[in-house]
């Protein structure tokens, strides 16, 4: 178990700026999930925590100990690849064996603890298997089996659930989280599924172009969204972004006129689709029923207004509208994010003082 | 676009057949499957005669040749009897699918056809043209022929074949040992020039070896390996290596990056993760460039006719060479027989290893 520690810490390929120098700090037995579309320099990062890359700048702490120059095979990390990366070759006891090997532990204790870290994660009965005999959910329980056999220090997961099917990803999402908590394992994810980063983390670390957007729980990053990128990525389905221009305490957009005080300039505005209501025609904007997207216990509108195409999502599984129904679309006054167009940050406006005090 | 989309949108589908029909399309289907399945056989078929009757040819000269003449009343005889021998085993095959039924039929094929042949060309086979498997001398020793030649003229055709054997084998061993180091090191590491090296490999596998015979034969010369079948392995094996350390590199491609970076954080050094994960994904590959190698050395004739004098030296295209030189008027039977003999590893070498080379398209890791 270990704290874990970077400081201005950046990778660069030649020209190439992978990840911008980066501070973060992750306790001991966190959860953290760093979130970001592919290319924002996660994994990258990730690498760099387990020693297959070495930092082009910066500090990497282990517990207060640099590790920078420390090779990957004395780092104590367990890995988990999307790929799972099982040794082809290898039958699912050799497989999880394998990291025991280099450490010199004598083999009866070997094989108590392989047999342990295959009860663990429920494939005693396939140690004798080899991994093309088996499925994608066997081969990433395995995985977790060979990464964890070690007691490592730190787990890092590379998009450990991407290929597995819908359900199959919701029981591992809480198997790994559940034994995240038993083992208190510093556990660092890697994923471009925000469910997966919010359901599974303590802290969730949003990356984009190789710098660090915005840390903090799963609350955090839904509602209050630093930059204007977290706020489009995070959420499904996603938030509605508007230009508009906020002067003397209002904020205009199209027809539209919000209260907002204390701000100037051009800015975004970002409503949440659940934040937006139909109604009958002449309320609010006039719309037009585009599409419908029933969800199960909810239903996603999109509507053709003066502003553009808006996503409305009402709940319940009833639905009062169909494509080309004409309909209006009420938008609250509270619930608005505004970001500044030009810097992208988040503007803190009176007004949502205001609505939250009433 | 704009012209196709509305007549995609006009175009609906054709009205189904009403249902009786099914039954005459799945006939239909069966007579097409099975008028293609016998073209694809009788194809198969009129492709694979021409490359396996001179196999059958020349073991039928070498077990029934006398002294000199080709008859080839025994090649006639015995394929009028294994020409309907094969069919009919083909036809069992088509009308029964039980397994005990089908062992019986085709032992009774093998019995009758074996019984036929046995009265057919049975006494015309003999085995004195393989005479030379025993006996150095044994031109001198065939009947009233060796009259002219020196004693010891030949050396035994063990040596010639241990010397192939040798050639082939260290030829081969050198080949796999410097082409998956350098094709692991091509594949995974970055350096300069590694592009134009590439380049080089496949220019290098295109340069004619021939054209090199001169300059080689003065550079064996002069390093005093003429004669010697260490220089002529060393050849070999320099002219072998682009294109294996090629396809090594191939292989070595095809092994995800993943389950190496996997083995380092697990606990390897690089040279462990190479050992024990990566190489054992490419033995495939390995095995194949193995057998291509090893058949290379073992048919090598223009670079051994060469560089070697010395009849210790010998390998066995050589030994093939002078028994059909060298004998008064050219004695086929005995010629097939050393044939026969010289083919017979190559042969076996594919059996054995045909499940792996073909492997080999499909390329590295599975699972």
């Amino acid at each position: 178990m270990a704290r874990i520690e970077l400081e201005q810490v950046a990778k660069s390929w030649g020209d190439v700026v992978a990840v911008e120098p980066t501070d973060l700090v992750i306790e001991d037995g966190e959860f953290v999930a760093i979130l970001g579309p592919s290319g924002c320099g996660k994994s990258t990062t990730l690498f760099m925590l387990a020693g297959i890359y070495a930092p082009t700048g910066g500090e990497i702490r282990f517990d207060g100990h640099l590790v920078n120059r420390v090779e990957a095979r004395d780092r104590n990390v367990g890995i988990v690849f999307q790929s799972y990366a099982l040794y082809p070759h290898m039958t699912v006891a050799k497989n999880i064996r394998f990291p025991l090997k280099f450490k010199g532990v004598p083999a009866d204790e070997a094989a108590r603890r392989v047999s342990e870290a295959a009860r663990l994660v429920h494939v005693e009965e396939l140690l004798d298997r080899l991994p093309a005999e088996m499925s994608g959910g066997q081969q990433q329980r395995v995985a977790l089996a060979r990464a964890l056999v070690k007691e490592p220090q730190l787990l890092l997961l590379d998009e450990p659930l991407s290929n597995l099917d819908a359900t199959l990803r919701l029981t591992m999402r809480a198997e790994i989280r559940r034994l995240q908590r038993r083992l208190g394992v510093t556990t660092i994810l890697v994923t471009h599924d925000q469910i997966e980063a919010t359901t599974m983390a303590d802290r969730v670390v949003c990356m984009s172009k190789g710098r660090i957007e915005q840390i903090g729980t799963a609350d955090d990053l839904y509602q209050r969204p630093n930059k204007l990128f977290v706020a489009s990525f995070i959420g499904a389905p996603p938030i509605n972004l508007l230009d508009g221009r906020a002067e003397r305490g209002t904020v205009r957009v199209g027809e539209l006129t919000l209260p907002a005080s204390g701000i100037e300039g051009a800015v975004v505005l970002g409503i949440r689709p659940e934040h937006l209501g139909l109604s009958a025609p002449g309320h609010g904007l006039a719309g037009r029923i585009l599409t419908v997207e029933p969800l199960g216990r909810e239903t996603l509108y999109e509507v053709a207004t003066p502003l553009g195409s808006l996503r409305v999502l009402e709940a319940g599984s009833e639905r009062r509208w169909r494509e080309g129904d004409a309909s209006g679309v009420t938008v609250p006054d509270e619930a608005l994010l505004i970001f500044d167009k030009a810097s992208e940050r988040r503007l803190e406006t009176a007004s949502l003082a205001l609505a939250e005090a009433a | 676009m704009s012209v196709t989309l509305p007549s995609l949108q006009r175009a609906r589908p054709a009205p189904l057949r009403a249902q009786a029909d099914w039954d005459a399309l799945a006939k239909a289907g069966n007579r097409r499957r099975a008028i293609g399945q016998g073209l694809l056989m009788a194809f198969l078929v009129t492709v694979s005669v021409p490359i396996l009757l001179p196999y059958f040819w020349m073991f039928t000269i070498s077990v029934s040749a006398r002294t000199g003449g080709v008859d080839s009343a025994v090649l006639w005889r015995s394929i009028g009897i294994l020409v309907p021998a094969v069919l009919a085993l083909g036809f069992l095959n088509l009308l029964t699918d039980r397994g005990m039924r089908r062992l019986y039929g085709a032992a009774g094929i093998v019995l009758i056809a074996g019984t036929a042949l046995a009265w057919a060309i049975g006494p015309d086979l003999h085995l004195q043209n393989w005479a030379f498997l025993r006996d150095a001398n044994f031109v001198e020793n065939l009947s009233g022929r060796g009259a002219g030649t020196v004693e010891a003229q030949f050396p035994s055709v063990w040596t010639a074949f241990g010397n192939s054997l040798l050639l082939a084998g260290v030829q081969t061993f050198l080949v796999l040992s410097v082409a998956t180091l350098a094709g692991y090191y091509l594949s995974r590491f970055n350096f300069q020039g590694r592009a134009s090296f590439l380049q080089a490999l496949l220019i290098l596998h295109a340069f004619p070896a021939m054209t090199l015979i001169i300059p080689i034969f003065l550079l064996m010369h002069w390093t005093g390996l003429l004669d010697t079948l260490t220089g002529v392995i060393l050849v070999i094996a320099t002219l072998e290596l682009p294109f294996a350390v090629f396809i090594m590199k191939g292989f070595f491609d095809a092994v995800p990056w993943d389950i190496e970076m996997q083995a380092i954080v697990d606990g390897a050094s690089r040279r462990q993760a190479f050992a024990q994960v990566v190489f054992p994904q490419v033995k495939v590959g390995l095995l194949a460039v193995g057998v291509f190698s090893f058949i290379r050395g073992w048919e090598e004739y223009v670079f051994v006719r060469t560089l070697l004098f010395d009849k210790q030296n010998w390998t066995m295209s050589l030994y093939i060479f002078w028994v059909s030189e060298d004998i008064m008027g050219v004695d086929y039977g005995v010629v097939a027989a050393v044939g026969v003999f010289y083919v017979v590893p190559s042969i076996l070498l594919y059996v054995f290893c045909q499940k792996y080379l073909v492997q080999m398209s499909l390329g590295g890791i599975k699972g």
